[in-house]
């Protein structure tokens, strides 16, 4: 199931913050993520886990070291060549859902493909698809104030993989939910994981954490434990 | 992919009503006021221009003796004898430029018919002089030639003379008492009727229809007698608008070199045109500015409210660029979405401009004329403004780094 190639390698990944005092919230991180794998990044707050998710959502630039994505070194590229590889490679899912309030959740998961350059028909077959994986299919004309949490987080989870991307990232997708729509959220990653789906999620919460098959403790800016490749 | 990102915004256009209408304010009023003003200005002017079409155009200059103060004359000065027949037929030998030269004497009589009797003035003038002012007959015929040679004891009367000394009776063919002798009346004036706005109840052309016209030669030949050949009036009409620039200083030195002295008045209708255009530049110019001033407060509200709802979107802002937007897509999308708005508040601000213009032109009477070139400029303001508004906020949402603009709360 695991694949020679790395999908995601960090090596010696430092970020530091310089706004007056200066913060190091990564501090020489190493991590090789293969295709297919389900891992968890855990970590108490201020251990740096959103930096690095940021970092591997290539959102954020690191400092030093360097970041091979698919075998491309993506730690020095511009903020468009960034958007442009982001929209092809990371799917993200967040805790607040961040679906675009006033647009419907058809148009939500029409997006990305908007910005990938996708034309209209297919567009809208791919995002409709999408909608009925995760069981949305009746709610494409609704607006996400109409659907309640655990649908919003569904179709978070379709915006992001509309464009079929190698890793989806998922920032505390249960954290804005009840135990039981957070289970069913959790089930979904697992299925999407058993389908061959690369799954990162971050969380402080060891029961979302349990879902995975890898753990990565982040404490102080640095990886305390790795379980390995399962 | 572009006609996708415009319909997105579109989309989004639609969805923000309120902010939409809201943006739109600013430059609706800005647009209907640059509307209104410049409809309303052109209106005035068209009206002016329609007078003059209807008294002999605009090529028309007029020399009236203007005596000078006593006191003051010279002795060759006051050997001018004021503008004469002599001051004509120099005019017509020896100035180009014109193609028309009429002369008009006035003098007071009795004037009597078996109706009516009153003391008025009575001009008398060259055939010329009728065409000149653009006067049209209703009944019987204009003075000849031959009227003129023989001084032939003849009058043409204006409409409401017509009806005042003959009633509802066929005035031509009548004779009336004119001074000393009697005059055979050869023709009636058509009434004539302007008036410069509805409300107004004063006839600008009412001096046409009071007129008692006789030959020249008959005035001065049967009634002066004294052999004087001063006259009241010369008119003269221009050949061409572009003879005016030489045609008319040649005259006033024409004149001032046979009178020794500035001893008349020149109209020149040429010359109100070039003051009421720059009046009419300056009013337009005043309008302007104040109109401008208006879509600037607009574009300053559309940049404001563009501002506020964009930290309420920043986190939108992050989102698109989390799912792949381009710092030019976001640009692109804040753009378009201020376009269509403004674009939208000018179609708005014209509809409201054109119907103020209407509105006005109906309750005052005032005349108003609105030209594709005010309806053009009026909504490529509006769009300008936009756009420079807009791209502040547009280029700001553009360089959002991702990460802060998805922690903002």
């Amino acid at each position: 199931m695991v694949a020679r190639k790395p999908l995601v390698e960090l090596s010696g990944i430092w970020k530091i913050y310089d706004g007056g005092v200066e913060v190091q919230a990564l501090r020489g991180v190493d991590l090789r993520i293969y295709p297919g794998e389900y891992v968890a990044i855990m970590g108490p707050s201020g251990s740096g886990k959103s930096t690095l998710m940021h970092i591997l959502g290539l959102l954020d630039s690191p400092t030093r070291g360097s970041y091979l994505l698919a075998g491309e070194e993506v730690s020095k590229l511009s903020p468009a060549r960034l958007a442009t590889l982001r929209n092809r490679f990371i799917g993200f899912v967040f805790q607040a859902f961040n679906l675009l309030p006033r647009a419907s959740v058809l148009r939500n998961v029409e997006l990305p493909l908007l910005y990938a350059g996708v034309p209209g028909r297919e567009r809208r077959e791919r995002a409709m698809a999408m909608l009925a994986r995760v069981g949305l299919a009746d709610h494409a004309k609704h607006l996400p104030a109409q659907l309640s949490g655990g649908q919003r987080q569904r179709a978070a989870i379709a915006r992001a993989l509309v464009t079929e991307p190698s890793v989806l990232l998922a920032d505390e997708p249960t954290g804005n939910l009840d135990q039981t729509t957070g289970a069913e959220i959790m089930g979904l990653f697992d299925e999407l994981s058993s389908q061959g789906q690369t799954v990162v999620l971050v969380t402080h919460d060891p029961q979302v954490a349990a879902h995975a098959r890898r753990l990565v403790r982040l404490v102080d800016g640095r990886i305390a434990e790795d379980t390995g490749v399962a | 992919m572009l006609a996708a990102l415009l319909a997105d915004a579109f989309a989004d256009v639609r969805a923000y009503g309120t902010r939409t209408a809201l943006q739109t304010v600013g430059v609706v009023l800005g647009v209907a006021s640059v509307v209104a003003t410049l409809g309303l200005s052109a209106g005035q002017r068209a009206k002016s221009m329609e007078f003059w079409q209807e008294t002999g155009g605009t090529l028309k200059v007029l020399v009236y003796p203007k005596p000078l103060e006593a006191v003051r004359l010279a002795a060759r000065e006051r050997s001018s004898k004021g503008l004469t027949l002599a001051d004509a037929a120099a005019i017509r030998e020896r100035l180009s430029g014109f193609d028309l030269v009429a002369t008009a004497v006035r003098k007071p009589f009795w004037v009597r018919s078996w109706l009516a009797q009153k003391r008025l003035p009575v001009t008398g003038i060259t055939p010329a002089w009728g065409e000149f002012h653009g006067l049209t007959l209703a009944r019987g015929r204009f003075f000849t030639d031959q009227d003129m040679q023989t001084a032939a004891p003849v009058c043409v009367l204006g409409a409401e003379r017509a009806r005042e000394f003959f009633g509802s009776e066929d005035a031509v063919g009548r004779v009336l008492r004119v001074g000393d002798h009697a005059l055979v009346v050869v023709g009636v004036l058509t009434l004539r009727e302007f008036y410069w706005s509805r409300a107004d109840s004063w006839n600008a052309l009412s001096w046409i229809n009071e007129l008692v016209l006789v030959p020249a030669t008959t005035l001065t030949r049967r009634y002066l007698r004294s052999g004087s050949d001063q006259v009241d009036e010369i008119a003269l009409r221009l050949a061409s608008a572009e003879a005016h620039e030489r045609a008319v200083p040649a005259l006033r030195a024409l004149l001032v070199a046979r009178h020794g002295a500035e001893d008349f008045e020149i109209f020149d209708r040429q010359d109100r045109i070039q003051q009421m255009e720059q009046q009419g530049k300056v009013y337009d110019i005043t309008f302007l500015v104040c109109g401008l001033i208006s879509l600037l407060v607009g574009g300053i509200v559309v940049a404001n409210i563009m501002l506020a709802s964009f930290t309420e979107r920043m986190r939108e802002v992050g989102v698109r660029k989390a799912i792949g937007a381009k710092g030019w897509q976001i640009f692109l999308q804040f753009l378009v979405e201020t376009i269509v708005v403004n674009g939208l508040g000018g179609v708005l601000g014209l509809a409201v401009g054109v119907g103020f213009v209407h509105g006005v032109a109906v309750l005052l009477d005032q005349a108003a004329v609105l030209t594709p070139t005010m309806i053009l400029a009026a909504v490529g303001c509006a769009v300008s403004v936009a756009v420079v508004f807009g791209l502040f906020p547009a280029w700001k949402a553009a360089r959002m780094d991702p990460v802060v603009a998805l922690r903002y709360e």
